[in-house]
């Protein structure tokens, strides 16, 4: 059997209801540490070999879709090396932008754990929703698919691989100063 | 009125600034008549970018974009030119074309089925035998063309038939776009992929941070050059830093030849780019070579803006006097590895971009801006624009309005001087010639 056919078989087992609240209650905890706003504690829920990635968007017709590539622009694009400078950014205290503090609500729908050929690692789909309220009265709502490879590492589910679809052509905002 | 007939204009726009002074007038930040002659007087004037080659290589390829707030298609035709047109069917109006980018061999209306080629020749339409001879003449009803010319792989267009050449318009701005366009002989391509993004600010204040604001990066960026650089901006010294400004096109720099680079925080960038620069020395003149990648930022009027050590290339277009898109790429040394291409990309994307970590902090402050003027008493204030106002030197190598000290509102005051210029104009032949041309009808390298 070759690797995408072993793929599919592990994808077709049904998650225990065990690992599917597993996998909820850690991205319920991840959601929380993000609007807390305790970035630290979030980014060792990430493995170090981490690929947060949320390529642009672009309207195309249909037969001319295609998947993003590496190398396309993207809103985050980022290893842990990226991701660490994001949060030191926020940890200056000259970051002006943040302060008075964004107010966020991050909600994480639609879960679906798929095993994979690999026992250790789990893909999972879901649905980003990121609610900010911003400077006086600014509200921007931001949903994104988003498509996880999560690894258990020392007994700890953990962020592998995040790939995040925005689903806004013209993202509608100043400022993507969340992680979906 | 058809566009073009020229009506007097419809107030004097001088008196919004004392560039002297050094002021501007908030009101043109908000008043939805300004913005109005903006569109007629400015958009549907000047030379604006609407694509790089490397964005529609083949026939058939196309984008679509706006000139002001006039929809456009650019597309290739099959032969070999790129042709820019109105993106309006001219049956009923409606939008001809719904995507961002792609590859067609014709363009069909969804309304009532007209199908344009891509060079905006009406092509056919459905159940022609509805229409009986004389009703209609197909070469007469192709969308509005515009003027298109390029420059070193930068794709212009206007809708002004009287608008000076290509050329012209750039003046000798073409010798400091030489500097990021053609400091290599493969030149720039961009990377795949628009960001889009809106901000409730007027146009005007993205593009003078572009054009000639080094003084907000030290205060604005502090955190972010703290992220990116592992320390603060260096102290902010004047000497070998200049503003140049040539036909409201503006370029604020240092010439240390690597302090924009280094933001990018890849080692195999600099170590790239250090290793180009002998040969970028004899392409383009020891000078220029240190004006790439140093700490700079630039504008062409009216809204195409870029940070060329950073490698970041946008346009900002309006969507009424209190909202913008803006439009980002990444842009990358054609030649360079494919691994350098990736750095140039990650850390591009990294810094400028919505999610940036120094960009981040821009649209906050534009919003903030625009918003204030809400206030009647607020709008009738006015904003403070002169600093550097006695710093204008003659330079034996630097071409256009030169003032020494990157910290400097020099190429603000003239971005406003040419904007007030074209809004007081009733035609080209109208707008002053407000600096001595070097190169002429030459080239500039
Ligand atoms: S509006 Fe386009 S075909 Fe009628
Ligand atoms: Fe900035």
């Amino acid at each position: 059997m070759n690797a995408i056919a072993k793929d599919v078989q592990a994808a077709t087992q049904p998650p225990s209801l065990e690992l599917v609240s597993e996998v909820q209650q850690f991205y319920y905890r991840e959601a929380r540490l993000k609007d807390r706003q305790d970035y630290r504690a979030w980014l060792a829920l990430l493995t170090d070999d981490i690929h947060y990635w949320m390529p642009a968007r672009v309207q195309r017709y249909r037969r001319d879709e295609r998947p993003p590539s590496r190398l396309d622009s993207a809103y985050y694009n980022d290893s842990m090396r990226e991701l660490d400078k994001r949060i030191t950014r926020l940890e200056t205290d000259t970051c002006w932008t943040e302060d008075p503090a964004t107010r966020t609500a991050h909600l994480v729908h639609n879960v679906e754990v798929e095993h994979t050929e690999n026992a250790d690692e789990y893909r999972v789909h879901s649905i980003s929703q990121v609610y900010r309220n911003m400077n006086e009265d600014e509200e921007h709502t931001l949903y994104c698919l988003r498509e996880d490879l999560l690894r258990r590492v020392d007994g700890q589910l953990r962020v592998a691989r995040r790939l995040l679809t925005l689903q806004q052509n013209i993202f509608m905002n100043k400022s993507l100063n969340v992680f979906p | 009125m058809k566009p073009h007939e020229h009506a007097q204009p419809p107030q004097d726009y001088s008196r919004y600034m004392d560039l002297k002074e050094g002021w501007v007038d908030r009101r043109i930040f908000w008043d939805e008549a300004i913005y109005e002659r903006e569109l007629e007087a400015i958009f549907a004037r000047c030379w604006q970018f609407v694509a790089h080659d490397s964005q529609v290589p083949n026939a058939g390829d196309f984008v679509t974009t706006y000139i002001g707030e006039d929809g456009v298609i650019v597309s290739r035709h099959t032969d070999g030119e790129v042709y820019v047109y109105l993106n309006a069917c001219t049956h009923r109006g409606n939008k001809i074309c719904f995507a961002d980018e792609g590859n067609a061999r014709r363009f069909t209306c969804n309304y009532h089925g007209w199908a344009y080629s891509t060079a905006g020749e009406l092509l056919g339409l459905p159940s022609e035998h509805a229409y009986d001879p004389g009703d209609i003449d197909r070469t007469q009803w192709g969308p509005r063309k515009a003027r298109v010319a390029s420059y070193k792989g930068m794709i212009f267009a206007t809708f002004d038939p009287e608008a000076p050449s290509l050329d012209d318009y750039l003046g000798d701005y073409r010798w400091y776009l030489d500097a990021f366009l053609d400091n290599d002989e493969g030149g720039i391509e961009f990377l795949p992929g628009t960001i889009k993004s809106y901000a409730n600010a007027n146009w005007k204040f993205g593009v003078e941070n572009f054009i000639g604001d080094a003084y907000h990066a030290w205060w604005t960026h502090d955190a972010g050059g703290r992220a990116m650089m592992g320390g603060p901006f260096p102290p902010y010294d004047p000497s070998d830093t200049f503003q140049a400004s040539v036909n409201g096109h503006g370029w604020e720099f240092a010439l240390e030849g690597v302090g924009d680079i280094a933001i990018l925080g890849s080692q195999e960038v600099i170590d790239y780019y250090t290793a180009q620069r002998p040969k970028m020395a004899q392409r383009i003149g020891e000078l220029r070579a240190r004006l790439f990648g140093s700490l700079a930022s630039a504008a062409m009027f009216p809204n195409m803006t870029f940070l060329p050590g950073i490698h970041t290339f946008r346009t900002w277009l309006p969507r009424g006097p209190r909202k913008l898109e803006l439009r980002i790429w990444t842009v990358v040394p054609k030649n360079a590895p494919e691994s350098v291409k990736q750095a140039i990309n990650i850390g591009c994307n990294l810094t400028f971009n919505p999610a940036g970590t120094l960009e981040m902090d821009d649209g906050e402050n534009w919003e903030g801006n625009t918003r204030t003027n809400r206030g009647w008493v607020s709008r009738h204030e006015k904003l403070h624009y002169g600093c550097g106002k006695s710093r204008q030197i003659e330079h034996p190598e630097l071409p256009g309005i030169v003032h020494e000290g990157q910290f400097n509102d020099a190429n603000q005051r003239l971005f406003y001087q040419r904007w007030a210029d074209l809004m007081n104009a009733k035609s080209w032949s109208e707008v002053p010639q407000r600096y001595t041309p070097r190169y002429a009808g030459r080239p500039t390298r």
